[in-house]
């Protein structure tokens, strides 16, 4: 009996967290749905012929987005992976401070980060350019990479590097053979994380990009803003199906090199 | 070895470079404008007045209640919830649940979407006024409390627990499913019921990531800019929202009030957040 009621509840549950997508898909084929009507009157793919019409120039923005914050993807990993190493391994002064200096931007309202630094962007140039912008998506990204990586480096520890080294590998040798394949499946979830952070950045590409700078987030927030449900759904449906399948792509493409790496080692 | 005592600094090097050079900057750069010096249009004075001017309006004040309490109310739902749903899922766990798969579909889904979400379904013209109307509940769209753009901030609350359920969710699940079952077992064994089980075993043991969690959701919740300015009413805004505003005017001198908000909005995060930790802090120290 009380099996059945904590599944109930579990049920409803999911169900809150999976009814509103359900209404936004019905809601981005809704050509047509006035009130009070319970059904769309006019279900069709003008939404969508409209994003992918070569005149909204969507798929480029698409493009260009996945482009933008892989870039950010990578650069948040490549200097997070050492940095994850110093703190998850290592015991120095001061190593507290760095800590919470590395994880402080996801307790600091990037708003403030971000208006601050403008003046800066725009005399050094920066402003309204993808570097700019990859530049300041960097702040909230690095938190999540650093944290997910940090304890994956506190869990294997040092030990497996020193035992190559003893062998004679050298420090690129072990990076590459040893840390790398041990750090893998953690690296993945960050970069995943990393990526859905950039990806749904509106305010941070809308200031320091100015504009200029079109990614999704910012050319669909308008759409959303003025209520256009159709359209704004559209645009939702094409965000999240694309996050997902970068997400699934990525873990996809590192997990069959990881296993083949591992394989050689078997 | 001196090379093996740098290490480590040189390791952090590049993270720190974009952390002092953007991050620490950016704040130092903001709380410098806050005093009212801005040497890009020539002010070059410190004052205080910017300060005393944004705390004593009351405009202000109704904004910060605003962003405080929709940050609060929307945080303990979303712990409360979240932890429930990671519990749920655990007692109820199968050989290969899909349920584990489909939980943590909003945190894919960015704030933009998630303000979406609530438009589509809360609003005085969207699905649930339309259920209700249907069932004869109500018989005008105007017989539905405004959700949306609301002085309660619902809209926005919504939005926020839509997302933030799942984040805890799944930050409590990964610690539940790694606690031994054996603690569990032996406690049963002993005679205690499954209430006792879930207060004296499991929640002490998820505590730890039940504060990290809600220290990143409240301290998003406060400061973030989308949500409140999609579904926030006219006024009072919330504190991002009107930084926002003063940041926008054309006149360039009305930028000390942006970051002075700016400044607030970032101090009382860090405080709640260091109240919160001295808090828990004490609470653990007594219940031994």
């Amino acid at each position: 009996m009380n099996f059945k009621i904590s599944k109930i509840i579990l049920y409803l549950l999911l169900f809150f967290l999976l009814v509103p997508l359900f209404v936004l898909v019905i809601w981005s084929f809704s050509n047509s749905w006035p009130w009070p009507n319970m059904l769309p009157k006019d279900l069709g793919i003008r939404a969508y012929k409209h994003i992918f019409s070569f005149r909204t120039g969507t798929l480029g923005v698409l493009i260009y987005s996945i482009i933008l914050s892989a870039t950010v993807t990578l650069i948040t990993i490549i200097i997070s992976i050492p940095a994850s190493k110093a703190l998850g391994v290592y015991d120095f002064p001061l190593k507290k401070l760095f800590k919470i200096l590395v994880l402080a931007p996801i307790i600091v309202p990037p708003v403030a980060v971000a208006m601050g630094i403008h003046v800066s962007f725009i005399k050094m140039g920066l402003a309204n350019t993808f570097l700019g912008v990859v530049l300041v998506h960097l702040i909230p990204c690095i938190p999540y990479g650093v944290r997910i990586i940090t304890s994956v480096f506190e869990g294997i520890g040092e030990k497996m590097e020193i035992q190559a080294k003893v062998l004679g590998a050298s420090s690129l040798q072990t990076f590459f053979h040893i840390t790398l394949p041990m750090i893998t499946p953690g690296v993945i979830s960050a970069a995943s994380m990393v990526f859905i952070v950039s990806f749904s950045q509106y305010f941070l590409t809308f200031l320091i990009g100015g504009g200029k700078v079109k990614t999704l987030s910012l050319v669909m927030f308008p759409y959303i803003q003025s209520g256009d449900r159709m359209m704004a759904s559209a645009y939702s449906i094409v965000f999240s199906l694309t996050t997902l399948m970068i997400l699934l792509i990525m873990e996809k493409s590192i997990k069959k090199k990881y296993k083949r790496e591992t394989d050689l080692f078997v | 070895m001196i090379k093996d005592k740098i290490k480590p600094y040189i390791l952090l090097l590049p993270i720190m470079t974009i952390i002092f050079g953007i991050f620490a900057s950016g704040l130092i750069m903001g709380f410098m404008q806050s005093l009212g010096r801005f040497e890009a249009i020539g002010m070059t004075e410190f004052t205080l007045r910017y300060y005393k001017e944004v705390l004593i309006d009351k405009g202000f004040l109704s904004s910060f209640g605003f962003s405080f309490y929709i940050s609060i109310v929307s945080s303990v739902i979303a712990v409360v919830v979240g932890v429930i749903l990671a519990y749920l899922l655990l007692i109820n766990k199968h050989k290969k649940g899909i349920e584990e798969i489909i939980y943590r579909i909003p945190i894919i889904v960015p704030h933009t979407v998630a303000s979406l979400l609530v438009f589509n379904i809360l609003a005085q013209s969207g699905v649930l006024p339309r259920i209700l109307n249907f069932l004869g509940i109500i018989n005008e769209q105007s017989q539905f409390p405004a959700l949306v753009f609301d002085k309660n901030g619902w809209g926005i609350i919504f939005s926020y627990i839509w997302k933030e359920i799942p984040f805890i969710a799944m930050v409590v699940y990964t610690v539940l499913k790694n606690i031994n079952d054996k603690l569990r077992d032996v406690a049963l064994n002993l005679g205690s019921d499954k209430k006792q089980v879930f207060f004296h075993i499991l929640l002490p043991l998820m505590m730890p990531s039940i504060i990290s969690s809600f220290i990143i959701v409240f301290a998003f919740s406060f400061g973030a800019f989308e949500a409140p300015y999609l579904l926030g009413p006219t006024s009072p805004k919330a504190l991002p929202v009107k930084a926002f505003i003063e940041y926008n005017n054309p006149d360039l001198t009305n930028r000390p009030y942006a970051m002075v908000i700016n400044m607030i909005l970032t101090f009382f995060s860090v405080m709640f957040i260091l109240i919160y930790y001295k808090v828990f802090n004490l609470i653990n120290r007594y219940s031994r």
